[in-house]
C-alpha cells in the first residue's frame, strides 16, 4: 500500500510539469485558435532568461520577475510580426510555423548557452515531506499547489473576466469581434504575451528538477498536448486534470502491469485518450463544438 | 492565363516535357558525381514518405503525425525479409503491404473520432514504436537496428552502387508520383476534397467521410511502408531512431514547405528534407538549429503556399506590376478568381489569402 | 470546387530536376575513395596535410558529449599544428585537418554525413559519438574501405576486426565497465543485495551483462530487483519506489542520463534507502551531478573511469590536466569546465591517432589501419594510472582497462575493495 500511494504522489507530481505547459497551449488555443508546439520552447527560453539574470547577480525572485516580463513581451511580438501573417490561412501552415519558430528558439538557447545540462537554482528547499505514508519533496508540493493556483486564475479569466471574454471572442470568430469594436490585433497579442507569461512560470518551475538544457521541455510537450485534448482545448480545470492522470496512471500501470512495464507505459496516455475520445469527443471538460453546415 | 501557361497545356507539349523529364532523370546518375546521386536517392525516399502524407493531410485534411512509423514498419519489414532471403520483390510488396495493412486498421479505429483526436492517435503511433521497436527484438535487433545490404550492383548490369540505388529508387519513386497523380484526379481525389472541405456536405453527396478518411490514411501508410523499403535500400540499416517522432514533426514541416496538397510539391518536401540538414552543416555544423529553424520561417514568410507556389507567386508579382492602377481593385477581386484558376485543391482558404488576410486585417485594426 | 490539371506541375518537376541536375553536376570522375589501399596515396592525405573528418549529434539531446568528441580531438590537433604539425611515418610532417559534421543523432544523417565526407575527400572517420549513427555508415565504410576507427560507443562489433576490418572501438565496451564493479563486488566476501536500474538500450543492457557475468557464481551476491528506464523519461521515481522495496543494499545503475541521475540520487535518500551506489563513467561527475545530488548521504558512490577528471580537486594541478584544459579552450572552442568526459576521451583519440601517424610508412589507409592496429602500452594524456591504449587484441577497443573509483566527498580515488 505504501507502494501504492507513493507511485500516486509521484505521478502527481510528475503530472504538474506536464500541466504547467498545458495550460499555456490551453491559453493560446482560447485566444488565437492554434495549438503552439514552440510552446515549450519559448518556456526554456525564459528559464534561460532568468538563469542569466540569477547568473549577473540578481536574486532569483527578481530574476524570475525579470523573465516573465520579457516572455510577455516577446510572445506579444511573436504573435504580431510571426503569426499574424499566418493566423487567417491554412493551419497546417501555422502549426508548421510554430515548428519553426521552435526550432529556431531551440536554438537561439543553444547557440547562448550551449547544450550542456545547467543547474536552475530552485525556489523551494530541497527537503521532503510525508504525507499519507509517502514522501513527497517540497519542490514537488509547491509546484503542484502554483499549477493548481494558475489554473484557477485561468478559469476565472476565461470565464468570469471581460479579457477572458474578449479573448475567446477573437478567437471564435475575428471578423464579428472586430465588428464589437475589440480591438483584434491587440487583444491577440495579450493572449500570446499571457500564454508566454504561463510558460515562463512553467519554465521556472520545473528547470531545476529537469535541468536547464534547450531541449527540456521536449518530451513534456508531448504530454502536455495529449493532456490538452484528453481534457478538452478549453478547459483549464480538465487539462490539469487530464495531466494529473496521465502522470498517475503511467506509474501504475508500469508497475503494477510488468507486461507493459517502463518502457511501453508510454502507451497509457495515448489508451486513455483513445477510449474517451469515442465516448466524448469533446474531452473531458471540454465544450461541444458545434458548427453550422 | 498567360501565353506560357497556355502554351503548357497543349497535349503534344506536355508529352515532350514528359519525355525530355524521363530522359534526363535516366541519364543523369551515369554523369552526375557519386554524392550528387546518393544525395537524389536519399531524396526520392523522402519524397514518398511526404507524398503519401499529403494524400491523406494535403487533399484529404485530415491530421497525420506518425507517417515515420510507416516508414520505419516498412524498413524493418523489408530488413527482415532480405536477411530471410525472400526475394526482393516479395519484400516490397510485404513492406507496402503490412504497413497498408496496419494503416489500415489504426484508420478504422481512429476515423470515427474528430480531427484532433486523430493527431492524437497517429502522434501515438512513433511515440509508442520507438519502445516496441526495442521490445521486439528478435525481429528488430532492439536497439542496435539492424543492417541488411540488398543494393549493390549486380555485376551484369556494370552500375556503381549508388547508381544501381538511383534506379532503383526511381522506379519505385516513380509509380508512387504517377499512381497518386492519377489517383488524385480521378472521382478518388474528389472525393477526398469533398471530405477535406466539409464532411456535412460531402456526406450529403453520397459520399462517405469515414470510408474516404480510411482510404486515404491506408493508401499514406501504403506510401510510407514504400518510402521504408527505399529507405533500407539507399542508408541499408535502420534502428529505432529511424521512426522517431521528431521526423514526423520534420516531415509535416517538409510536406507543408513543399507544397500540401501537392504533387510536386512532395517533391519538393522530400528534397527540402533532405538538403536543409546538408546545407546547415556546410554553412556551419556548429549551428545546425538555428539555420534550420530561420531557413523553415523564411520560406514560409515568403512562401506560404509552399515551394511549389513559386510560379503561381511570379505570375502574380509580373501581373501585378504589369497592371498599375488597377491592382487595388484586382487584388480584393484576386481571390475569387485565382480559386477558379487554383489547380491544386484549394486549401481551406487560399494562401494568397494569407496576404489579402493580413491586409484586411490591417484595415480593421483601426485605432 | 476545382481540381484542374497542373501545368505547373509538370514544368515544376523539369525545372527542378533540371536545376538538382545542374547545381550538383560535377565530373564523374574518382571523386572519393573508391577503395584505399595501393601504393599512391590514399584521398584526403597530401604532403602537407591530412583530413580527419567527425560525425556526430551537435543538435538535439545528446549534443552535449557530441560537442565534445569534436573538442577533444580539435584541442589536440590544434595544439600539435601549432607546434610544426605531426611528424609520419613516411617522414613528411603534416597538418591535420578536422571537419566536423551534425548528425542530430540521426542514423540516416550520419550516413549522408559519410557520404559527404567521402565526397569532400577526407581520410578517416573518427571519435563519433552513439551506436545506430556509427552503425549506420559501418557498411558504406567497410565496402569503402574507409576507416572508421576510435568511434565513442562501447558497442564490441567495431572492435571485432573480421566483421568490421575499417573499424576500431575507443571506449571501453559497456560489458567491460559493468564487470569490472560486479568483480569488485564479488570479491569482498560479504553478502550483497543487488537493486539493477538500467537505460533502455544496448549501453545499459550492455553494462548490465557486463556486471552479470562477473558475479555470476560468488554466492554472496544476489539480484533482488531489476529496472529500466527510457532515456527520454521525465522521471524515474516509480522505478527507484519500486526497487526501494527490495531491500537491496547495493544499487547498481546504468544511467546516462544527468538530470535523471541527480534526481534519482535525491529521490532515494528523500524514501529512505540508502545503498551503496555504481554509476557509470559518464554520469558520475562529482561537480555536475554528486554533489547537486546529496551524494554524501550514501555510504558509497562507486564508478569506473580511465580518464582523470579535470574537476576533481586531486588533479587541479596535474599538468596533463592543466594543458588538456588551456588547449581545449585555445583549440577545442571549449572555454568551460568539461561536462562529459568524452571531451577527455576525445582529446586521447587524438594522441593514438598521432601515434599511428608517426608509425604509418606509407601515406595510405591499409598502412594507417596496420598502425593503429599496433599500439601497445600508450600512456596517452590523461589516462589514470593502471589504463593504456593498447589496440593489438583482437575483440577488444583501444581502451579496454578501467579502474574502479570511489568517491571520497570531493574527487574519486582508486577503490581495491569493496566497502
Amino acid at each position: 500500500m505504501g507502494t501504492f500511494i507513493q507511485l500516486v504522489v509521484d505521478g502527481l507530481a510528475t503530472g504538474s510539469i506536464y500541466a504547467a505547459l498545458a495550460l499555456a497551449i490551453v491559453l493560446v488555443n482560447q485566444a488565437t485558435g492554434l495549438i503552439n508546439f514552440a510552446q515549450g520552447g519559448m518556456a526554456v527560453l525564459s528559464a534561460y532568461l532568468a538563469y542569466a539574470s540569477v547568473q549577473l547577480g540578481l536574486p532569483l525572485i527578481l530574476a524570475i520577475i525579470i523573465a516573465i516580463v520579457l516572455s510577455f513581451l516577446f510572445g506579444a511580438l511573436v504573435e504580431r510580426f510571426l503569426i499574424r501573417r499566418f493566423e487567417r490561412g491554412d493551419p497546417d501552415t501555422a502549426v508548421v510555423v510554430t515548428i519553426g519558430l521552435l526550432t529556431l528558439v531551440t536554438g537561439i538557447c543553444a547557440v547562448l548557452w550551449g547544450y550542456n545540462n545547467l543547474g536552475f537554482p530552485s525556489l523551494f528547499p530541497l527537503t521532503s515531506v510525508e504525507i499519507l505514508g509517502a514522501v513527497v519533496s517540497v519542490r514537488s508540493l509547491a509546484t503542484a499547489v502554483t499549477i493548481v493556483v494558475i489554473m484557477v486564475v485561468l478559469q476565472l479569466l476565461f470565464l468570469r473576466t471581460k479579457l477572458g471574454l474578449a479573448l475567446r471572442a477573437v478567437a471564435d470568430n475575428p471578423a464579428s469581434a472586430a465588428f464589437s469594436g475589440l480591438p483584434v490585433g491587440r487583444l491577440l497579442m495579450v493572449g500570446w504575451g499571457l500564454a508566454a507569461t504561463l510558460g515562463a512560470i512553467a519554465g521556472v518551475l520545473v528547470a531545476p528538477q529537469l535541468t536547464l538544457t534547450p531541449g527540456m521541455l521536449d518530451t513534456a510537450l508531448v504530454y502536455a498536448l495529449a493532456a490538452v485534448i484528453l481534457g478538452g482545448l478549453t478547459s483549464p480545470i480538465g487539462c490539469v486534470v487530464a495531466a494529473s492522470a496521465i502522470g498517475v496512471l503511467e506509474n501504475l500501470v508500469a508497475v503494477y502491469v510488468p507486461l507493459i512495464g517502463h518502457d511501453l507505459k508510454i502507451a497509457v496516455p495515448f489508451a486513455l485518450i483513445f477510449v474517451i475520445l469515442i465516448v466524448r469527443p469533446q474531452g473531458l471538460f471540454g465544450r461541444k463544438v458545434v458548427v453550422r453546415v | 492565363m498567360n501565353a506560357a501557361a497556355a502554351t503548357a497545356r497543349r497535349p503534344w507539349v506536355r508529352i515532350l516535357l514528359a519525355a525530355l523529364a524521363a530522359i534526363v532523370l535516366i541519364v543523369a546518375p551515369l554523369a552526375l558525381p557519386a554524392f550528387a546521386n546518393q544525395t537524389l536517392v536519399r531524396i526520392g525516399v523522402y519524397a514518398v514518405a511526404v507524398l503519401g502524407l499529403n494524400i491523406v493531410m494535403g487533399y484529404t485534411g485530415q491530421v497525420n503525425l506518425g507517417q515515420i512509423f510507416f516508414v520505419g514498419l516498412g524498413a524493418y519489414v523489408t530488413a527482415y525479409g532480405v536477411n530471410h532471403g525472400w526475394n526482393i520483390l516479395l519484400v516490397f510488396v510485404a513492406a507496402c503491404a503490412v504497413a497498408g495493412v496496419v494503416g489500415l486498421l489504426v484508420a478504422l479505429a481512429a476515423a470515427r473520432l474528430g480531427g484532433l483526436a486523430i493527431a492524437m492517435v497517429t502522434i501515438a503511433l512513433p511515440i509508442v514504436g520507438v519502445p516496441l521497436a526495442k521490445r521486439l527484438s528478435e525481429f528488430t535487433g532492439g536497439s542496435q537496428g539492424i543492417s541488411a545490404r540488398f543494393t549493390d550492383a549486380p555485376d551484369w548490369s556494370g552500375l556503381d552502387n549508388d547508381q544501381w540505388q538511383f534506379y532503383i529508387v526511381l522506379v519505385v519513386a516513380a509509380a508512387a508520383f504517377l499512381l497518386a497523380r492519377s489517383l488524385v484526379r480521378g472521382k478518388y481525389g474528389r472525393a477526398f476534397a469533398a471530405v477535406r472541405e466539409n464532411e456535412a456536405v460531402a456526406a450529403s453527396m453520397g459520399i462517405s467521410p469515414y470510408r474516404t478518411k480510411v482510404l486515404a490514411f491506408t493508401i499514406a501508410s501504403i506510401f510510407g511502408g514504400a518510402s521504408g523499403f527505399l529507405y533500407l535500400a539507399a542508408v541499408q540499416y535502420t534502428s529505432p531512431e529511424t521512426l522517431s517522432f521528431g521526423h514526423s514533426i520534420s516531415l509535416l514541416a517538409a510536406m507543408v514547405i513543399g507544397g500540401a496538397g501537392s504533387i510536386a510539391g512532395s517533391l519538393l518536401g522530400g528534397a527540402y528534407y533532405v538538403f536543409v540538414p546538408q546545407l546547415t552543416n556546410a554553412i556551419d555544423p556548429n549551428l545546425t538549429t538555428v539555420s534550420q529553424g530561420a531557413l523553415l520561417l523564411a520560406v514560409l514568410f515568403l512562401l506560404p503556399g509552399g515551394l511549389v507556389s513559386v510560379p503561381r507567386v511570379v505570375r502574380r508579382l509580373t501581373r501585378r506590376t504589369g497592371a498599375g492602377r488597377s491592382t487595388g481593385r484586382r487584388s480584393s477581386a484576386g481571390p475569387v478568381r485565382e480559386t477558379s484558376q487554383q489547380t491544386a485543391p484549394a486549401h481551406r482558404p487560399v494562401p494568397d489569402d494569407a496576404l489579402e488576410g493580413h491586409e484586411q486585417t490591417e484595415r480593421q485594426d483601426g485605432p | 470546387m476545382n481540381i484542374r490539371k497542373k501545368p505547373g506541375g509538370v514544368l515544376g518537376i523539369v525545372a527542378v530536376t533540371a536545376a538538382l541536375a545542374l547545381s550538383l553536376s560535377g565530373c564523374r570522375g574518382d571523386s572519393g575513395g573508391q577503395g584505399g589501399g595501393g601504393s599512391a596515396s590514399s584521398p584526403g592525405i597530401t604532403d602537407s596535410a591530412i583530413t580527419l573528418g567527425i560525425t556526430t549529434p551537435l543538435s538535439g539531446a545528446t549534443a552535449g558529449p557530441g560537442k565534445c568528441t569534436v573538442a577533444g580531438v580539435s584541442a589536440y590537433f590544434g595544439a600539435a599544428n601549432a607546434a610544426g604539425g605531426v611528424k609520419f611515418g613516411d617522414g613528411k610532417t603534416r597538418t591535420v585537418n578536422i571537419k566536423s559534421y551534425d548528425d542530430a543523432y540521426d542514423p540516416q544523417k550520419s550516413l549522408a554525413n559519410f557520404q559527404q565526407m567521402v565526397s569532400d575527400n577526407v581520410f578517416a572517420a573518427t571519435a563519433g559519438l552513439g551506436t545506430p549513427t556509427n552503425r549506420a555508415f559501418r557498411d558504406a565504410a567497410i565496402s569503402q574501405k574507409v576507416p572508421q576507427v576510435l568511434v565513442m560507443t562501447g558497442d564490441p562489433l567495431f572492435s571485432d576486426r573480421k566483421q568490421s576490418p575499417w573499424q576500431l572501438g575507443f571506449v571501453p565496451i559497456y560489458q567491460n565497465e559493468g564487470g569490472a564493479f560486479g568483480k569488485l563486488l564479488a570479491k569482498s566476501g560479504a553478502q550483497h543485495k543487488v537493486a539493477i536500474l538500467s537505460q533502455n538500450d544496448d549501453y545499459g543492457k550492455g553494462y548490465v551483462a557486463g556486471f552479470k557475468e562477473a558475479i555470476q557464481g560468488a554466492s554472496n551476491i544476489s539480484v533482488v530487483g531489476e529496472q529500466t528506464y527510457e532515456a527520454t523519461d521525465t522521471s524515474v521515481d516509480a522505478q527507484l519506489t519500486q526497487l526501494a522495496s527490495s531491500g537491496a543494499d547495493v544499487f547498481f545503475n546504468a544511467m546516462s542520463i544527468t538530470p535523471l541521475t541527480i534526481a534519482a540520487l535525491q529521490k532515494a535518500q528523500q524514501i529512505g534507502w540508502k545503498p551503496s551506489w555504481f554509476l557509470p563513467s559518464n554520469t558520475s561527475s562529482p561537480t555536475a551531478i554528486l554533489e547537486p545530488g546529496g551524494a554524501a548521504a550514501y555510504p558509497g558512490i562507486y564508478s569506473v573511469s580511465f580518464a582523470k577528471a579535470p574537476q576533481s580537486p586531486a588533479f587541479a594541478k596535474d599538468p596533463d590536466v592543466v594543458k588538456f584544459l588551456d588547449e581545449l579552450k585555445k583549440y577545442g572552442n571549449y572555454p568551460d569546465m568539461p561536462a562529459f568526459p568524452h571531451c577527455m576521451w576525445s582529446y586521447m583519440v587524438g594522441a593514438t591517432l598521432e601515434k599511428a601517424f608517426q608509425n604509418m610508412k606509407e601515406p595510405t589507409r591499409d598502412s594507417f589501419m596496420t598502425a593503429l592496429r599496433d599500439i601497445k602500452d600508450l600512456k596517452a594524456p590523461l589516462m589514470l594510472e593502471g589504463t593504456s591504449v593498447n589496440t593489438t587484441v583482437d575483440g577488444q577497443p583501444a581502451v579496454s582497462s578501467v579502474v574502479v573509483q570511489k568517491y571520497n566527498g570531493k574527487g574519486y580515488a582508486t577503490a581495491e575493495n569493496f566497502g
